[in-house]
């Protein structure tokens, strides 16, 4: 999966940001790229924009509802601070207008809770590779 | 689609063919028309010559002629001057051929000394001007000028006569090399003639072919039309391409007359498609779906699993001047050329059916399970008191259809109508779910969200009751299917069942020592809805009960409805989350404490819980967010009397609405079965440390014992 990346291999720097511990643990357990690294993991909107100045990281995983502020708001400010970055939406919101909303604010890719760790996978790799 | 490049091949073939082709007939033209002109010119050129050769012969007669005038002594004249106009003739006729191109030059040359030798003896007949006769009376004779001219003619004649011969074989080899030439050229334009001929036969046929190519072409892009024509008339999808303007192209499928009632689709923006037909919002997020699908950022994969139109609710009109709500499935495929998405194609499908068939599967199956789970909850319950909610049950249902039947007229009227069904499904709520059986407390639970949409309405009319009228049967038909569950239970339990198959049966009744005195089953329904309650809003909490075997059979029904409610607000309201609890230096474990005792004036019945208590200003808010009071009252309002506000109907300080509470109906429920008793009510209560309820009830009479 991960063969035809690019000559410079430099790991793919990931933050994830959940108010769930729980959830925050298991994207963290499941991802199986060698090159793939967590530099943080926030719990709100506040500590991911804080997190991502910190580390500039490639890849966020974001939650929608989180406490103080949540993920819409939080992508709006991820991509004017770093247009590049990539960011999975993992949300339990089943309602697609969110899902619409997320990607027109620059999200890059959308997955549902719950989640296998394949889906996971897949979705990091279609989104990173 | 995929010939159109062999088909530009051999277009630019046949064109090229066709330029080459015109080039050659142009040429064969030109060269032609050269040949054409060279051939005119030699044959007047031949004419010349020919005339040339027959010069040197007529000079010698015409000399001839003189000699024998002047011999026979004739007039002169006529033949002298024959004889000057052929000598300028053959001067003039010489002069041109010469200048002409194509002219045999030496043999020319060679004609033209052999002329210039007779001009020596031609020159001095031609000068000759005077009188050659001189008339004597012996008659006419020779002048002397005369005999000198006659010599002169004579020797112009013996020289004419042997030089004519060769003068005559130079101008006839001329003429034998201009024919020659000219027959050349005949035959040179003969040849082109036939390539000429050749090239338009060839372009005849390259004109043939492809005009028949060409016809081919039409036909099939005529038979091709026919088929899309038919393709897009019988499709059951909805079909049609959108362009980078979110417009709708011309070709569409006749389904999408069915499925929108118009016709009008070419140019029509996906906008206006579906202004009418979905609510603003869906609009909103269709209209970004769209703009998103020509992003480079949409892989195809994810914008399927986020499409907010996948089953899309809207209302149509059903050809009978009604609406329907239909589900219409879109789908969106890009479709991309050389430079990015060209064109969106959707497909709108009609799925109503299958939403209707999934719905149906899903409530069959939820049924199977709430039965399951009803099963469940009866085999850990006690039969006595299921039977017991079901009597209290059909009892109070029967009073929610008194209320439904009673006439009404004014929105006030209605409004109250309302507001007593509220309460009595919310009481039936409240005792399924302390019993466990949820799939009656979901049932209410959804009549209960029918009635609070009702009370939203600004006009009501009879027949806004009527779906709530179809839930409730569809609830008493429940109800009867516990009952039918409970009987079979007991039937396992106990033996057959009786003939009757009611409840009220001795089978039930009479389980000996099993049989719970009515004390012993509230006390058992309590702690069954503390625990739960505990349990779903996840704050640990004690019930501790005391002097419920003192409560008088009559006010049973009573008590238990009022504990019910409390304790439910009480879990919801009162006590907090052990975070909370810790942080004020409480125990993590909240106390729930119900006495009940009898005093010589009756009975008396405290409910406490130490939870966060009631503040009279938020409770003060939420009555002027209710619209209950005004600013400036509840501004006015002490706080005792703002306490009191907990028991005024429609109130509720819970904003989301949860199965246990914050629809607004609760205390004033409890006070008004206090009231109906002739009982008092009244609270107390420190914010931060406790509420506490105490109801006054009167001794009750001797006959509502029995």
């Amino acid at each position: 999966m991960s063969s035809g990346t690019p000559l410079d291999r430099r790991p793919v720097k990931l933050l994830i940001v959940d108010d769930s511990n729980i959830v925050r643990r298991r994207i963290e357990r499941s991802q199986q790229f060698d090159d793939l690294q967590v530099v943080g993991t926030a719990a709100n909107g506040f500590e991911a924009l804080e997190l991502a100045r910190r580390t500039d990281p490639d890849l966020v995983t974001m939650d929608l509802t989180m406490p103080q502020m949540d993920g819409i708001e939080c992508i709006t400010q991820l991509v004017k601070l770093k247009p590049a970055l990539r960011i999975l939406v993992i949300s339990a919101l089943a309602d697609k207008a969110t899902a619409v909303e997320a990607m027109e604010r620059g999200a890059n890719g959308f997955l549902n809770k719950p989640f296998s760790d394949r889906q996971l996978n897949e979705a990091i790799a279609e989104l990173m590779y | 689609m995929q010939s159109s490049g062999a088909d530009r091949v051999r277009r630019l073939l046949t064109a090229a063919a066709g330029a080459l082709l015109a080039a050659l007939m142009a040429l064969v033209l030109i060269v032609g028309f050269r040949l054409a002109t060279r051939i005119r010119a030699n044959v007047a050129l031949l004419q010349r010559a020919s005339l040339l050769e027959t010069y040197p012969s007529a000079l010698s007669q015409q000399l001839t002629a003189l000699r024998e005038r002047l011999g026979t002594l004739e007039y002169t004249g006529g033949v002298h001057q024959e004889l000057a106009d052929s000598v300028a003739g053959f001067d003039r006729n010489l002069a041109a051929l010469e200048r002409r191109p194509g002219v045999d030059r030496p043999v020319l040359r060679a004609a033209g000394r052999l002329w210039k030798a007779y001009t020596p003896v031609l020159a001095p007949v031609l000068a000759y001007s005077g009188e050659p006769y001189s008339d004597t009376d012996f008659g006419s004779s020779l002048s002397v000028s005369g005999k000198i001219y006659y010599t002169q003619v004579r020797r112009a004649e013996l020289f004419a006569q042997s030089s004519a011969p060769a003068l005559h074989r130079r101008l006839a080899a001329l003429s034998a090399a201009l024919q020659k030439r000219t027959s050349s050229a005949a035959s040179r334009l003969r040849l082109l003639l036939s390539v000429g001929v050749l090239a338009v036969l060839l372009l005849g046929a390259a004109a043939a072919y492809l005009q028949l190519a060409r016809s081919r072409g039409e036909r099939a892009a005529r038979a091709a039309e026919e088929q899309t024509r038919d393709i897009l008339h019988t499709v059951r999808e909805g079909l049609f391409l959108l362009d980078a303007d979110y417009r709708i192209g011309t070709v569409w499928s006749q389904a999408l007359t069915h499925l929108f009632g118009r016709e009008d689709f070419a140019g029509l923006s996906f906008e206006e498609l579906l202004r009418d037909k979905v609510s603003p919002a869906t609009l909103a997020t269709a209209t970004k779906y769209i703009k998103l699908l020509w992003g480079e950022r949409a892989h195809e994969n994810l914008m399927k699993s986020i499409n907010p139109l996948g089953q899309l609710e809207v209302i149509l009109d059903n050809g009978r001047g009604g609406k329907e709500t239909h589900y219409l499935q879109f789908n969106f495929h890009r479709v991309v050329g050389p430079q990015g998405v060209k064109h969106v194609l959707c497909t709108v499908a009609d799925i109503t059916s299958n939403v209707m068939l999934a719905r149906e599967l899903h409530e069959a199956q939820e049924s199977a399970h709430s039965q399951i789970d009803m099963m469940v909850s009866m085999l850990h319950s006690d039969p006595l008191q299921v039977g017991g909610f079901l009597d209290t049950a059909a009892a109070g249902l029967k009073h929610v259809n008194a209320i439904l039947k009673e006439p009404a007229r004014s929105h006030a009227e209605f409004s109250r109508k309302l507001t007593g069904l509220a309460r009595e499904l919310h009481s039936i709520k409240g005792e399924a779910s302390a019993l466990n059986l949820m799939s009656i407390a979901q049932r209410v639970h959804h009549l209960e969200d029918m009635v609070e949409e009702l009370k939203g309405k600004s006009e009501l009319t009879g027949n806004d009751f009527l779906p709530v009228v179809l839930k409730l049967d569809e609830l008493l038909a429940h109800l009867r299917a516990v009952r039918e569950v409970i009987l079979r239970l007991s039937t396992l339990k106990d033996g057959p069942p009786s003939p009757d198959g009611t409840l009220s049966s001795p089978i039930l009744r009479l389980r000996g020592a099993e049989r719970a005195s009515g004390a012993e089953e509230l006390a058992a329904t309590l702690q069954g809805l503390a625990r739960k309650l505990a349990e779903d809003h996840g704050k640990p909490f004690t019930l501790s009960l005391e002097g419920l075997e003192a409560v008088p059979v009559a006010y049973l029904p009573t008590v238990k409805d009022c504990l019910i409610q409390m304790l439910r607000n009480a879990a919801v309201h009162g006590i907090e989350p052990d975070a909370v609890r810790r942080a004020g230096s409480k125990s993590a474990t909240g106390l729930v404490r119900v006495q009940f005792r009898r005093l010589e004036s009756g009975c008396e019945l405290v409910f406490e819980d130490d939870g966060a208590g009631l503040s009279p200003e938020t409770l003060k808010e939420a009555a002027v967010r209710k619209q209950l009071l005004t600013e400036e009252q509840a501004a006015e309002l002490d706080n005792r009397s703002a306490l009191a506000l907990i028991f005024k109907p429609g109130f509720s300080t819970r904003t989301e609405v949860s199965m246990d509470a914050g629809r607004g109906t609760g205390m004033d429920v409890v006070a008004k079965a206090v009231y109906a008793l002739g009982g008092r009510i009244g609270v107390s209560t420190h914010p931060g440390r406790f509420t506490r309820f105490k109801i006054a009830l009167p001794a009750p009479s001797q006959t509502a014992v029995a």
